[in-house]
């Protein structure tokens, strides 16, 4: 209403200077910037429709796994109140699922206390994942996937109680941060009686459009996941258990660590620097030895002087994985806290990664990394949690029902 | 209408840039950052027997996980030698095949206490040997001869190892006066830009 028309102009000069400030900072060390290769124009879903895009919940496998990354995320881990038992777990589940369930669909949960926040789902999904000590709990340990374990200590993790472990886990995913919040507030309430939470971790990637088909960035500007399995065979063969009993099969495990990432270090190193660190050019992804961010990279490639292109402490060498089995599918968000007084930031990533086998595909990568990744300078593990995702359900199910049922 | 918002965001992004060259430049100095010390082979040297050893000493104490020494000869073949030997901040690596006369090309590559990487190269002759001389790689020097010992013999390399090379550098292959210095001069402009800008704007307000 005061918005005058000119007063609207300068704040939009004002939005403009200030993004081109913040763009500064991925642009420093001078590169082109004539025709960034990540403007896109088409978008796969409208804008006028993102908030009423619908993921199905029912099937053999849940979604939210090999769903497309929605923009916004909160991973809600909780853990269980001494009396829940199997017959409790399996009352908490059909509760949580049934609730989930009408949200995902946009229709607003059983007892919803604000249902108006219930009918835009903007591509919800409620993911399930019962940590270890759900299968105590429940008295079914021969049933917990055997990789379904604390991870071993790493060398550089500093991790916090407060963003490790969890018996059981709600990933909350949705284009629209509102509706993973009210989602959110409805599956908390519904876990009361059975459960505390343990930890909240809300992460977020671009908006929905806003860069579509492309890698997500992190906060480092890094294009990050270019190595996931393709959506297919590939992704299938990383991330689904293919066979065994009817509460395994075509479930998954995800590993969920917090890992802080050093802005106020990071910044002091120069572009080619931080190529060198990752193995990959910051503008494209391509790797040091490549022109597209989904060329090979080439480690026994050499420069004049006879060092490898690829450095062998870059993250992307000690990563590298060739076998789609081994592979790992990483869905992570970026997290970004409020500032200390002296404005260092607190940033980082929530490094989601969904694997069929935790011991025979996350774990080599993790101990390369934590040998020898020069990344591992800047960034720190402070929050450590694995669960098995079973697997999904169909109309009138509810997820858990194969084991506890 | 669309171009002055594209001209304006263009000047606020030549500010911005100039602003991050400007802040960028002073955290980059060399002192820092590990160096190249001394270097034997020494860089240029022209040697009447092959090398054992290739031995970098470094400014300051070098990570085993973070350091790379290559020998490679005038075609750019890796030549054959053993993986790099720490002992604080030198780096010592055997080589582990016979050198023939001709030129060869020292590359490294280490990490900084702080992270930051590091990498340079630098050039040594073999001259062709004299009657009699010894083969290569047949231990002209102990093989575990400490960091001091200068592990070739005869030719130009001195007892005090010389200084590194002009070829190696900072990975960044620039030093930070020419940016810091760039940076200023486009800062400059930019503010310029801007100043006419405000004062305009006054003038109509």
């Amino acid at each position: 209403m005061s918005d005058s028309p000119t007063a609207r102009r300068v704040s939009r000069r004002g939005l403009l200077t200030g993004g081109a400030l913040a763009a500064g900072g991925a642009l420093a060390g001078g590169v082109a910037v004539a025709d960034p290769p990540w403007v896109r124009t088409a978008s796969p879903v409208p804008v006028a429709e993102v908030g009423t895009a619908v993921e199905p919940f029912h099937g053999p496998r849940q979604a939210g796994v090999a769903t497309e990354p929605q923009a916004h995320a909160a991973f809600v881990a909780f853990t269980l109140r001494p009396g829940t038992d199997r017959a409790a777990l399996g009352r908490m589940l059909r509760l949580l699922s049934d609730d989930a369930a009408r949200l995902t669909q946009g229709r607003p949960a059983l007892a919803d206390t604000e249902p108006e926040l219930g009918l835009l789902p903007a591509r919800l999904t409620v993911t399930f994942g019962f940590g270890p000590g759900f299968y105590t709990a429940a008295g079914l340990h021969a049933q917990r996937p055997p990789s379904v374990v604390d991870l071993p200590a790493f060398r550089i993790d500093r991790l916090q109680r407060r963003w490790s472990g969890g018996d059981l886990l709600l990933q909350i995913c949705a284009d629209d941060p509102l509706t993973v919040a009210h989602t959110q507030r409805v599956l908390v309430k519904d876990s009361r009686p059975f459960a505390t939470v343990a930890w909240v971790q809300q992460g977020f990637r671009r908006a929905a459009g806003a860069e579509p088909g492309r890698t997500q960035r992190n906060l480092f500007g890094q294009i990050d996941g270019t190595a996931n399995p393709r959506p297919g065979a590939a992704l299938d063969a990383a991330v689904w258990v293919p066979d065994g009993p009817v509460w395994l099969r075509d479930g998954t495990t995800l590993v969920v660590r917090r890992i802080s990432m050093n802005l106020e270090t990071w910044d002091l190193l120069g572009r080619t620097d931080r190529e060198l660190a990752v193995g990959r050019r910051l503008d494209t992804g391509a790797p040091l030895t490549g022109e597209d961010e989904h060329d090979e990279p080439d480690f026994a490639a050499t420069g004049p002087d006879g060092l490898a292109v690829m450095p062998d402490f870059s993250h992307v060498t000690r990563s590298h994985v060739s076998d789609d089995r081994l592979k790992i599918l990483r869905r992570p968000y970026n997290y970004d806290g409020a500032p200390n007084p002296d404005g260092h930031a607190d940033s980082g990533l929530i490094f989601a990664s969904y694997q069929a086998d935790i011991t025979r595909q996350f774990l080599p990568i993790q101990q390369r990394l934590a040998e020898r990744d020069l990344l591992n300078e800047w960034t720190t593990p402070i929050g450590s949690a694995v669960f098995a995702i079973p697997p999904g359900c169909a109309e009138g199910g509810w997820i858990g029902q194969q084991l506890l049922d | 209408m669309s171009t002055r918002i594209r001209r304006l965001a263009s000047s606020a992004l030549v500010a911005a840039l100039a602003a991050m060259t400007v802040l960028l430049a002073p955290a980059s100095p060399a002192a820092a950052h590990n160096t190249l010390r001394a270097a034997t082979p020494a860089p240029e040297a022209r040697l009447s027997a092959p090398p054992a050893h290739i031995i970098l000493e470094f400014a300051q104490r070098l990570d085993p996980a973070f350091t790379t020494i290559v020998l490679s000869d005038a075609s750019k073949r890796k030549v054959r030698t053993s993986e790099p030997t720490v002992t604080g901040a030198t780096g010592t690596v055997t080589v582990d095949e016979p050198l023939a006369a001709g030129s060869y090309t020292v590359a490294y590559r280490i990490v900084s206490a702080d992270g930051h990487p590091v990498q340079g190269s630098y050039s040594f002759t073999v001259d062709e040997p004299a009657a009699g001389a010894a083969p290569a790689a047949s231990g002209v020097a102990a093989p575990d001869a400490p960091a001091s010992g200068v592990a070739t013999s005869g030719g130009a390399a001195p007892d005090a190892p010389a200084s590194p090379a002009a070829s190696s550098s900072r990975s960044e292959g620039r030093g930070p006066w020419p940016l810091a210095v760039g940076g200023l001069v486009v800062l400059a402009a930019a503010a310029g830009v801007l100043l006419s800008r405000r004062r305009r704007r006054g003038t109509t307000a």
